[in-house]
């Protein structure tokens, strides 16, 4: 079986997140960038659906010199090879021109069977580029599967589990077709160190704006990065909320005991109704 | 083009349309339509759905257009995403709105792909600008950035909406009803729903929720969060969870909050035993009131709540619930 895994990397939102002084951007000097967690999750569902099925998994991934770092973290997890779509012309791309790019990729590729890709990226929060590339091959795409439930290369189907409100949907689907990940549907390994010294023998290729082609994706140099974007960021705030930070200790140690949990407890309900007003 | 503003419909499983339908219909008569100087219009697409069309005029609506095919049972991606696509083609509307729920996640970006549209997702302001372009403000970042984000001149401009973030106005109306006209080919739906499972549930909906009461790993057993569900009933709230807690199998996945789960701003927000992770935070941290019990000093939801004891959940928990009933009951 042929699998695909989109993956990108991300800025770490564990950390403090604060505007550059135009105010229209994030300011990303001294940032942390890390596989982008959903991805983590598509890259183990891929590896556990080759262990199961046979055949190689591929990773793709588009995006600056520095993303090489993810594309090795999948190589060391276990992925067989990778293909590098990097130039500057790329950055700042919108999520039609960067699913339009990869999917150009994947077309000069094999045949594959499925693609696993995750249901957001952390920062942007955009959640659409695993669905254009969809589009743009014309597979059917499942987003926000909590469990594959079987894969039938052969066949070339596959069957997923999506929970929705109030309970949960079993979709099946013909292969080629696209998954996007959340989390918790595994527990994606940790890179072993033998993983990641053959991580740096296996094949990746790169590709840059003369490889692909963008005229012929209907991409004009100015559709590409972030003068080409369908919807332009004009500026960013930092949500501020005052919290009122009212905590209810105990007096000989922190937790509150014995007598001290009734009253703590009457106190809340106090302050929620005659304070916040809320109840 | 015309300069119709759309609402596509979010519909539950029996076939009565979200409140965040009713929510976004409100706000884009007031702060769109009405500076567009265009219509505003529903679009209800599902099986069996044509007799809910009315209730979109009851908040702006003065055209309905229907898709009622049986193809679109059960949420059917790719028969939702032809459905819509062929309905923007064919009539051209300017903006397209819809819930950002499970559901418009998957098949609104797909729908502005096919149409070349442009598309932002899970928006909780919208307006337009001088010169008619949409505008949006949404979360990033985890929901620790709010950017403000403009369209070009691809169109339609298409956004999904965050339930719970506009006010609810009626503006009785007596809706064109208009068949929507589109096939839908059977053998370009190749997706199949084999199962459907739900169970009914008596609490609010999170995501239109205005108390929540979520519970965290702590809690530590399924039975245990019947210490949620009775605190949530009383107080009229929803229940919700963190990861760790549906993980650990103590609760269903669609009670989850958080960056993967549900986005919630509800008035007051009870966090049982909880420690106040990025991830969980992006869900409810926009809540007006955040009030935690956990029995951990150092958890960093104490950095970000306005109320909280430190004690042990199932000390603090009884007598809690019980003075909340007492009040509640007095009224
Ligand atoms: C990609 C990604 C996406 C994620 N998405 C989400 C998401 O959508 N939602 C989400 O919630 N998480 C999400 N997470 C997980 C998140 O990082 C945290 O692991 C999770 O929120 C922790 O849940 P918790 O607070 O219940 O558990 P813990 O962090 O283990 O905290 C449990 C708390 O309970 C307290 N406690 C224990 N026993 C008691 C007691 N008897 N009385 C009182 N207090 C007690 C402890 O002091 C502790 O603070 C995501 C993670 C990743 C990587
Ligand atoms: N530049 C990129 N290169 C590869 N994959 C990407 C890129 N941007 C986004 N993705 C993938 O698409 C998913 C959705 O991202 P987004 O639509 O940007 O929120 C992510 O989980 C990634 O796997």
């Amino acid at each position: 079986m042929r699998i695909l895994v989109i993956v990108s990397q991300t800025q770490d939102t564990e950390a403090k997140i604060e505007v550059v002084s135009s105010g229209d951007s994030i300011d990303v000097e001294g940032m942390k960038w890390v596989m982008n967690p959903y991805d983590e999750f598509a890259v183990e569902e891929a590896i556990q659906s080759k262990e199961k099925h046979g055949g190689e998994v591929v990773i793709i991934a588009m995006g600056p010199a520095r993303a090489l770092e993810t594309i090795r973290q999948a190589l060391a997890m276990g992925a067989d090879s990778a293909v590098h779509i990097s130039d500057d012309s790329f950055a700042d791309s919108d999520s039609f021109a960067t699913g339009k790019v990869i999917a150009s990729e994947i077309k000069k590729l094999d045949e594959f069977d499925i693609i696993f890709t995750g249901m957001k990226i952390i920062d942007e929060e955009s959640g659409q580029v695993g669905i254009h590339v969809a589009e743009e091959l014309d597979i059917p795409h499942v987003s926000l599967v909590s469990k594959v439930v079987s894969i039938d290369p052969s066949g070339k189907r596959v069957v997923c589990q999506k929970e929705i409100d109030g309970g949960h949907v079993i979709v099946e689907s013909p292969l080629p077709c696209l998954i996007t990940c959340p989390d918790a549907m595994n527990e994606p390994r940790y890179a072993s160190l033998p993983g990641i010294m053959k991580a740096k023998r296996k094949p990746l290729k790169t590709v840059t704006i003369a490889d692909v082609k963008a005229e012929e994706l209907g991409l004009t140099p100015q559709s590409l990065g972030k003068e080409g974007a369908r919807v332009n960021t004009i500026e960013i705030k930092i949500p501020q909320i005052e919290r009122k930070l009212r905590i209810i200790k105990g007096s000989a140690e922190p937790m509150v005991k014995g007598e001290e949990v009734a009253s703590a407890a009457r106190e809340l309900v106090e302050v929620l109704r005659e304070e916040a007003k809320v109840i | 083009m015309s300069n119709e503003v759309w609402i596509v419909a979010d519909s539950k499983l029996d076939g009565s349309i979200r409140q965040v339908t009713f929510e976004a219909l409100s706000e884009a008569r007031e702060k769109i339509a009405g500076k567009l100087g265009g219509k505003l219009c529903g679009v209800l697409l599902g099986s069996g759905i044509s007799s809910h069309a009315p209730e979109l005029g009851e908040y702006g609506a003065e055209k309905v257009y229907v898709i009622d095919n049986e193809l679109l049972k059960n949420f059917n991606t790719e028969a939702y995403t032809i459905a819509l696509s062929e309905l923007i083609k064919k009539h051209e509307p300017s903006i397209v709105i819809a819930g950002n729920t499970v559901f418009g996640q998957d098949y609104f970006p797909r729908v502005a792909a096919r149409v070349g549209a442009g598309v932002t997702m899970d928006a909780i302001k919208i307006d337009v600008t001088d010169d008619n372009k949409l505008r949006i403000k949404r979360y990033s970042h985890s929901s620790k950035a709010i950017p403000t984000q403009v369209f070009h001149e691809n169109y339609p401009m298409m956004t999904t909406v965050r339930p719970n973030s506009f006010k609810i106005i009626e503006d009785s109306k007596t809706p064109e009803i208009i068949d929507g006209g589109v096939e839908i080919n059977p053998a370009d739906v190749k997706m199949k729903i084999i199962e459907l499972k739900t169970k009914e549930s008596e609490r609010p909906e999170l995501a239109e929720a205005e108390r929540v009461v979520s519970g965290g790993r702590g809690l530590s057993s399924e039975d245990n969060f019947r210490y949620v569900y009775e605190l949530a009933d009383i107080l009229d709230a929803a229940a919700g969870a963190t990861r760790a807690a549906v993980d650990a199998g103590y609760c269903p996945y669609d009670m989850q909050v958080g960056q993967t789960g549900k986005a919630v701003s509800p008035s007051l927000y009870v966090a049982i035993a909880i420690s106040g992770s990025v991830q969980h935070f992006a869900g409810m941290g926009s809540s007006k009131v955040i009030v935690a019990i956990n029995k951990d000093p150092e958890a960093p939801i104490f950095q970000k709540c306005d109320y909280g004891i430190v004690g042990d959940l199932f000390d603090v928990l009884p007598p809690f619930t019980q003075n909340v009933k007492t009040l509640v009951s007095e009224g």
